[in-house]
């Protein structure tokens, strides 16, 4: 399909010029023609392969033997009959609810602090986004380190105040909190954004704040936040999907366990995928992902026009 | 003029990434036909032949050694090695498999064997074996064919092996003066030498030096402890769980490691859960007397300046018992040059081949490993006498193992490990249940 759609471009753009004749529609083709890279793209590569994911998770295979149809069962099995399928859910929904706000305030935080004049702030700047830039895997393997139970800083840390550390990674009643722990790494590239919309608010408004007789308080409240929403908002739906999308730090640090307490839900598709092969069900099970990552975005996009200021006021 | 040069500042760019990308997605995987002749009458080309192994860096090593010893002696073939390291290696064989890509020569590990044969995605060796270009099985040593054995035909050979043993550090065993454990030794001699070997040195109230270190939840090392219980986790015929998977030899075993845990506490709680154990690293500092565990990290213990190893097979318990972890080849289902693959394999897998992988693994061939003095040498002596006490692991009697009974498996060596007061029979009857669940949804086909 994709070497009709690609190798007929020149043909196709050669003869829509030929009978082109307004430069409006010129135009329109060369717009087209333009992002015809990104449409390729985006259909060999993204919405290609979703369909033919939906087609897979009606169909039991194991890549081997021929794909067999069987309707809804895989994606019965998963509502009725895998407590793993609620188990990664719960995982996931945990960890959204911890990590979203924390990414969402401690990064804004930071951003404030990053936004003083200091001497050299923008060493401090870099320090701060370093982590980001690191690959995940190397990261995750450090905080291992860090969070090992008997040789770790973190416990030896805790240790110089007499506190027993926990044994973090290896404990069902830590390990998601521990991965949490590791997140916060990534705080960096949220504020970065935040900073970039910080940068954005005019001087005038505080300018003309000080004059009223606002404090420093005042004017973060009354500018500094409302002026930030669109910056808030959009960390916010970048955030919900990313955390529903976590892989890299449970995969590497704890494979899902100890008691299959950080078995996040991505985690349990690439385990029936690539691990045991049904690609069915793990097809259902990505499927059903996106339509929970849809809803919450939608929803999330919904309640924006009671909270989210744009500076063109309303239309 | 003016509009037609900006339609052409327009037009070269669009078509230029337009044709990369028809060029990038229709670039077909990169092959050496060209230089093929047909099978048989090779006249003046080569057949190449292409080799996938799931090893990396440097044991591409023997790999690479054996191939050039084996185009030297056969000009007309050449051999093409496709390394695919780590968990991504099963993904990519099936995929190629799918598209009627796949390497002529594959290696695949033990629990693999069931799943590829069944999909018919190799051929049967017996006719090579038996046929004019034949190969005498009997040169390998005891049970390293029967894991390349499915539905009573060969399918593979085998490439390197690894039983369990216990590996022990004779510092450690001279300092405090206790006897180094023996062939034939038993639980309760393991129970015995970990406790004196356990302690508390500086008095701080937290040990220092383990009796142990076990390798964690890893579900197959303890199909191990089962069998040595007497147990077994599936019944012979694959059907069922139940009955075996908590039958109270099963449950003996996971007692016992629970209280060497728990209860005796000989040996350190694991530092990381994901992959089996290998967080440990007690026994690698001198802070464990003794580690059980297969023979991959022995290379870096010998040259550890902590430990003066010894290595002593598994102790016996109800029945006397190892298991062994397994690798092979075999000859690809699509391959268009099946002599010419049971060419290479038979050198790749025989006696030719084992002269190269007896400096890095265990060789399978039982004259090479005798040439090289292998059977009398204290550590790999250990490990070869392991091979006679092997009995078959849980995969043979069902290709959904992995799928099915793995994941119960894990969850009961987890809960154990982690907490004291867990019941081991409670555990295992949940377990068996569970995976005659997950076996009954898998074989709804």
């Amino acid at each position: 399909m994709f070497e009709f759609s690609a190798s007929a471009l020149p043909a196709v753009y050669l003869f829509v010029m030929a009978a082109s004749h307004s430069i409006k529609r010129r135009e329109t083709v060369a717009f087209y023609l333009c992002i015809s890279p990104w449409i390729i793209g985006f259909l060999l590569f993204v919405l290609g392969p979703m369909l033919a994911s939906l087609w897979m998770s009606f169909h039991r295979w194991d890549l081997l033997r021929d794909p067999r149809f069987i309707g809804l069962a895989n994606y019965q099995r998963l509502f009725r009959e895998d407590p793993l399928f609620w188990q990664s859910l719960r995982v996931t929904l945990t960890y959204t609810l911890l990590y979203v706000p924390t990414e969402l305030i401690g990064g804004l935080v930071l951003a404030l602090l990053m936004n003083q004049r200091v001497r050299g702030i923008s060493i401090f700047r870099t320090i701060f986004y370093l982590p980001s830039v690191l690959a995940g895997v190397a990261f995750v393997v450090v905080w291992m380190w860090l969070l090992h139970p008997e040789a770790g800083l973190v416990n030896a840390f805790l240790g110089l105040f007499g506190i027993p550390g926990p044994r973090w990674l290896t404990d069902p009643h830590t390990a998601l909190y521990a991965l949490w722990l590791m997140s916060i790494w990534g705080l960096g590239r949220t504020a970065i954004i935040y900073l970039a919309g910080l940068k954005d608010i005019p001087l005038a408004l505080y300018e003309a704040a000080a004059i009223d007789g606002a404090g420093q308080g005042r004017s973060f409240l009354s500018i500094t936040l409302p002026m930030l929403t669109p910056t808030i908002f959009f960390n916010l739906v970048l955030s919900i999907i990313s955390t529903f999308q976590t892989f890299t730090s449970a995969f590497v640090a704890t494979n899902g366990g100890p008691l299959d307490s950080t078995l996040f839900y991505v985690l349990y598709i690439y385990r029936n995928a690539f691990q045991t092969f049904q690609m069915g069900y793990a097809s259902a099970l990505a499927w059903v992902l996106f339509v929970i990552i849809l809803l919450l975005t939608l929803l999330v996009v919904r309640s924006a026009r009671s909270w989210v200021y744009y500076g063109g006021g309303s239309e | 003029m003016k509009r037609g040069n900006r339609r052409r500042q327009y037009l070269l760019p669009v078509l230029a990434s337009a044709l990369l990308l028809v060029l990038a997605a229709c670039a077909a995987p990169v092959q050496e036909t060209g230089d093929v002749a047909a099978e048989g009458g090779p006249s003046g080309g080569q057949i190449v032949l292409r080799v996938g192994t799931g090893d990396s860096g440097e044991g591409l090593k023997p790999h690479q050694e054996i191939i050039r010893r084996f185009e030297a002696a056969n000009p007309d073939i050449k051999v093409q090695l496709e390394p695919v390291s780590g968990s991504d290696y099963y993904a990519r064989l099936l995929t190629q498999i799918v598209a009627d890509d796949a390497p002529d020569i594959m290696n695949i590990g033990d629990d693999a064997v069931p799943q590829f044969v069944a999909a018919e995605a190799f051929l049967p060796l017996d006719d090579f074996i038996a046929g004019d270009d034949s190969l005498d099985t009997s040169v390998y040593l005891p049970g390293l064919l029967e894991p390349g054995q499915w539905d009573g035909r060969q399918w593979f050979l085998p490439k390197d092996y690894s039983p369990l043993g216990v590996y022990y550090n004779k510092k450690i065993f001279d300092e405090y003066g206790v006897a180094y454990p023996e062939a034939g030794w038993t639980w309760d001699d393991l129970v015995a030498i970990a406790g004196e070997l356990t302690k508390d040195t500086d008095g701080d109230g937290t040990t220092d030096l383990w009796g142990i270190q076990l390798p964690g939840p890893w579900t197959t090392g303890f199909e191990y402890w089962v069998a040595a219980a007497g147990g077994s986790l599936i019944s012979e015929d694959g059907s069922t769980f139940i009955g075996y998977m908590d039958s109270p030899e099963t449950t003996a075993a996971v007692q016992f490691y629970q209280d060497l845990y728990q209860t005796y506490k000989v040996a350190p709680l694991p530092a990381d859960m994901s992959a089996f154990g290998g967080g440990n690293s007690e026994f690698d500092n001198g802070q464990a007397a003794m580690r059980i565990f297969g023979r991959w990290p022995q290379s870096g213990m010998l040259e550890n300046p902590n430990i003066d190893l010894g290595v002593v097979g598994t102790p016996a318990d109800a029945v006397d018992a190892n298991v062994l972890f397994w690798g092979g080849f075999g000859i690809y289902s699509g391959t268009e040059y099946p002599e010419a693959a049971w060419r290479f394999l038979k050198f790749y897998a025989g006696p030719e081949g084992a002269e190269v992988w007896q400096d890095w693994a265990l060789p399978a061939v039982a004259s090479v490993a005798e040439e090289a003095g292998l059977n009398d040498d204290p550590i790999e002596g250990a490990w070869l006498g392991e091979l006679d006490r092997l009995v078959p692991r849980a995969y043979v009697f069902t290709p959904y193992w992995g799928q099915a009974a793995d994941p119960a498996l894990r969850r009961v060596l987890e809960t154990v490990i982690l907490d004291p007061g867990a019941d081991a029979a409670e555990l295992t009857a949940a377990a068996a249940q569970e995976a005659q669940a997950a076996l009954e949804t898998a074989q709804e086909e």
